[in-house]
């Protein structure tokens, strides 16, 4: 049974839908509104206000916090400066991901680790013998992101935060309402974004003070359905659909490497041993069977199956996860994770896995699309993700 | 100076493992931490004029084919036959057991004509075993994926051996391996005094009693192995190996406390001395336990995770206890008066009692009949007391590491009187004849010579805990994952005793490795 989260007080009476779900045993927010749409805008046009305390979060402190961090996280996670945040994952010894999330460096020995499934025994494990405390701090603290193009106005008329001085991926101390507040240059919409993290006796004050300095740059409180389609838009992962954590599944095809899901980026090698590196040292030599990426579903081969059947194109109101088969001509080549209409792009957008030798920028591949209880297929061009990066989002 | 290859230990596996090495043309450094060689087989003297033989001195287990393969054959440690157990009952004679069937047919006869035949079938069962098992635990254990044609040809060779026991005899291992001993002795003898003692070898500093399963596999390692001992006891082995590797150029430095394994890119690159001396190599082969190389020596965050969990779930904890008595006399047995013997066994006569001393140490506590193991050097070598007096030495099943409430001197000074009960029971008049006692108890043992939880054979012998699953299914083949470090101590396949096996079996596996 979910429990309601520190903001319920105010998200339960505005949640006129009654559209709930569960997120990490939290009552979450699916949309406000029977549709995600004023609340999809509010973070592409405006700001949304979202509640992500269900987040798992975690207190990594010490003198060997940065080499705990560095052997559990594929990244050099002890190269972030403090006031830093590195997005990272973190593999098993056979270099397939365990799960994936931010790491904050507040203070020369003190992480605060993202997460979005439980982890504390991972850190443990990993942990043993290093000079760290891990606390799981997920109840403790209370988390808002308030995404959108007029964010940092919000924030600082909110705050007394140098927003300045606070780049992407920073984070900094700030006081908003007299609450001591840790603000980070985060987010899981590929907007201008900030997550707000708050003591959770603090938290109805936090959401309290952003509502009142957001009305006049048009905030809404924004739910989880909003969310879906802003991160596929940027492209970003998320874990039990696009992947699979690797201690949790049965079957060997069901892993995935960083590599595999476009995280290679994040991916540090030349460094002291980290759990996974001999395999993905390896993988990286002989290159990955599979790669993440995105398809773009061709409108006008879409309108004409529709066409064919004298009915006009129709596609779900929401962003959908049911895997659909990618195929190259009569071969399954592989398949999409996450797929949606997008409003902004007007485009139909899609996360798929595909075999390495289908993964050419520019392939048209072809994706099953079910009309009228038919399976059928339409061409989908890979193109490069983001799908949408607007240049806000890292702009100082 | 740098060396090729420094072994951590310098008990009889580092000792082999270093000669091994040196008589591959290796430059070696032995490390030992304690101001003598020998590790758990250095003797020592426990008063002035009496020489102990050390923990660790039953030599049955020392492979003479390994011997000859170190060039320490012909002369160099001479072997002589294993001395008889004396099954021993108090104001009676007890049954000594030899390893010769006849013989030991010849003294069952007049208690059970049955038992007497039953012993030669024993005795001809185990002999027929002895060629698998030397092959067995004379050679690294198989792969479990073999890969190439060297392991594909083993695992041939292990199988031709493996059919060459018979059927018959080949069903009768996988029946009996995994049972209990009391079981398995039970269905062989009716008498219960040559069942427990019998028993008692296998379960000797294992957490296991004659009714735990598995305990029959201990057995067998104990009866099917080569059984010969060394001239001079292991005090003569442990000189022979320092002295032929010495020889070899091989350096032994003593006193020698290793604080950490120093690492280079996740390679080893040295050791650095408790003192702060660094000392570097690019082979470390250790043979101090399993657990405490890995997760005390290595730098946190060094193993992968799953071999990490491995060495954790490793099993170490101490069972046995022991006793160091100097005597102004012999140890006399009123049912054997004026026989000199060197190895008894002084238990309650049934293996029930045996399986009741285990039951105390489950619950962290002294067993209230420990049961004896001893052994009386002195007999066979007269210069190890003054004449006429005797050294002897007690292994004590069973006794706690960490006994309930600690070990208090009150505890302890219990542990010894239950000791020296059951030694009265056997042999009255022991007592009065003590000139010194020396009482190790398993954290003694763990204290002086650093094996965790005071676990006589570096991890407990136990099904899940031997042959390719010994220490640990992903370290059974005396390599680690980190490039450079092997384990070749007690804790490794062939090892659990005195053994020589896993440190010579080790260091080949590092010259293979780093072959030039």
């Amino acid at each position: 049974m979910p429990v309601p989260s520190p903001f319920h007080e105010r998200t339960a009476p505005l949640c006129r839908s009654l559209r709930w779900k569960d997120w990490a045993g939290y009552a979450a927010v699916c949309s406000y509104d029977t549709t995600h749409e004023r609340e999809y805008f509010a973070f592409r046009e405006t700001a949304g206000l979202l509640d992500v305390s269900p987040l798992f979060k975690y207190e990594v402190e010490g003198p060997d916090a940065a080499a705990l961090l560095k052997r559990m996280m594929v990244r050099d996670v002890g190269k972030l400066a403090v006031g830093r945040v590195g997005y990272s994952c973190w593999c098993d010894d056979a270099g397939k991901v365990v799960d994936d999330g931010t790491v904050a460096r507040l203070d020369d020995d003190h992480f605060r680790v993202t997460a979005a499934d439980p982890t504390l025994h991972w850190l443990q494990a990993v942990g043993r013998g290093f000079r760290a405390t891990i606390e799981d701090s997920s109840a403790r603290l209370a988390a808002l992101a308030l995404q959108g193009p007029t964010s940092r106005a919000i924030l600082a008329a909110a705050s007394d935060a140098d927003l300045d001085a606070l780049r992407f991926f920073g984070t900094t101390r700030a006081r908003i309402d007299t609450l001591d507040v840790w603000i980070t240059r985060t987010g899981y919409t590929g907007d201008l974004g900030y997550e707000i993290w708050v003591e959770r006796g603090g938290a109805l004050r936090l959401w309290d003070a952003l509502m009142a300095a957001g009305r006049p740059h048009g905030i809404e409180p924004a739910g989880l359905d909003a969310l879906d389609v802003t991160r596929i838009e940027a492209g970003f992962v998320l874990l039990g659909v696009d992947y699979y954590s690797a201690p949790k599944v049965v079957l060997e095809s069901r892993k995935s490497s960083p590599f595999e899901l476009g995280l290679g980026w994040t991916v540090h090698l030349d460094r002291a041993p980290f759990v996974g590196r001999d395999a993905l040292a390896a993988e990286k030599a002989r290159g990955s069977e599979w790669a993440l990426v995105g398809l773009e579903v061709s409108w006008e081969a879409l309108e004409a199956l529709y066409e064919s059947y004298g009915l006009p194109p129709s596609l779900p109101a929401t962003a959908r996860r049911d895997g659909l088969p990618v195929y190259s001509g009569a071969r399954q080549v592989g398949k999409v994770t996450s797929h949606t209409w997008s409003p902004l792009l007007k485009k139909y957008v899609a996360l798929a896995s595909v075999l390495a030798s289908h993964a050419a920028t520019g392939r048209v591949l072809e994706m099953e699309h079910t009309v009228e209880y038919e399976r059928r297929r339409v061409p989908a061009r890979v193109v490069a993700t983001p799908f949408f990066d607007p240049e806000r989002k890292r702009k100082p | 100076m740098s060396h090729d290859a420094i072994v951590l230990g310098a008990g009889p596996n580092g000792l082999a493992a270093a000669l091994r090495l040196a008589r591959a043309g290796r430059r070696v450094l032995v490390l030992e931490r304690r101001e003598l060689v020998g590790g758990l087989s250095a003797p020592e003297e426990i008063h002035p004029g009496y020489v102990a033989p050390g923990v660790l001195h039953d030599e049955g287990l020392v492979s003479p084919r390994l011997l000859a393969r170190l060039g320490l054959d012909g002369g160099a440690v001479a072997l002589r036959d294993a001395p008889p157990v004396l099954l021993a009952e108090p104001y009676d004679r007890g049954v000594l057991v030899h390893r010769d069937a006849a013989a030991t047919a010849a003294e069952l006869e007049a208690r059970s004509p049955a038992d007497a035949e039953a012993y030669a079938r024993y005795r001809a069962f185990c002999d027929r075993l002895a060629p698998l098992f030397a092959r067995l635990f004379g050679a690294p254990p198989p792969p479990l994926s073999p890969r190439g044609a060297a392991d594909w040809l083993g695992l041939l060779g292990t199988g031709f051996a493996l059919s060459r026991l018979g059927r018959a005899t080949a069903t009768e291992l996988a029946r009996v391996a995994p049972m209990c001993v009391a079981d398995f002795l039970g269905e062989r003898f009716a008498t219960p005094l040559l069942v427990e003692g019998l028993a008692a070898p296998a379960v000797a500093g294992t957490w296991a009693g004659p009714w735990s399963a598995g305990t029959t596999t201990n057995l067998l390692l104990h009866e099917c192995a080569p059984g010969r001992f060394v001239a001079g006891g292991p005090a003569a082995l442990v000189r022979a190996l320092a002295e032929a590797a010495e020889a070899r150029g091989a350096e032994i430095r003593v006193g020698a406390e290793v604080a950490r394994v120093r690492l280079d890119g996740g390679r080893v690159a040295g050791v650095e001395l408790a003192s702060g001396e660094t000392l570097d190599a690019p082979l470390l082969l250790a043979t101090c336990d399993p657990r405490q190389t890995l997760l005390e020596l290595l730098p946190p965050g060094t193993l992968p995770l799953g071999i990490e969990a491995e060495a954790r779930r490793i099993r170490a904890r101490g069972t046995a206890a022991k006793l160091h008595l100097a005597l102004a006399g012999a140890l006399e047995l009123p049912g054997r008066a004026g026989e000199p013997i060197e190895r008894l066994r002084f238990g309650g006569g049934h293996v029930d009692q045996l399986e009741r001393a285990f039951d105390a140490v489950k619950y962290r506590r002294i067993s209230a009949h420990p049961h004896l193991e001893v052994r009386v050097p002195s007999v066979a070598d007269s210069s190890l007391a003054p004449p006429g007096h005797h050294v002897v030495s007690v292994l004590a099943s069973y006794t706690p590491h960490d006994v309930e409430g600690g070990w208090t001197a009150v505890r302890r000074h219990a542990l010894s009187e239950s000791i020296l009960d059951a030694l009265e029971h056997h042999a009255p008049g022991t007592r009065s004849k003590i000139v010194a006692l020396q009482l190790l108890t398993p954290a003694d043992l763990e204290r002086s010579w650093g094996v965790t939880g005071g676990q006589l054979h570096h991890v407990e012998p136990a099904l899940d805990q031997l042959f390719v699953m010994r220490p640990s299914p992903g370290l059974a083949r005396y390599s680690t994952p980190v490039s450079g470090l092997f384990l070749g101590g007690s804790g490794s396949h062939g090892g659990g005793g005195l053994s020589i096996t896993p440190g010579v079996l080790a260091a080949e596996t590092a010259l293979a490795s780093t072959r030039r």
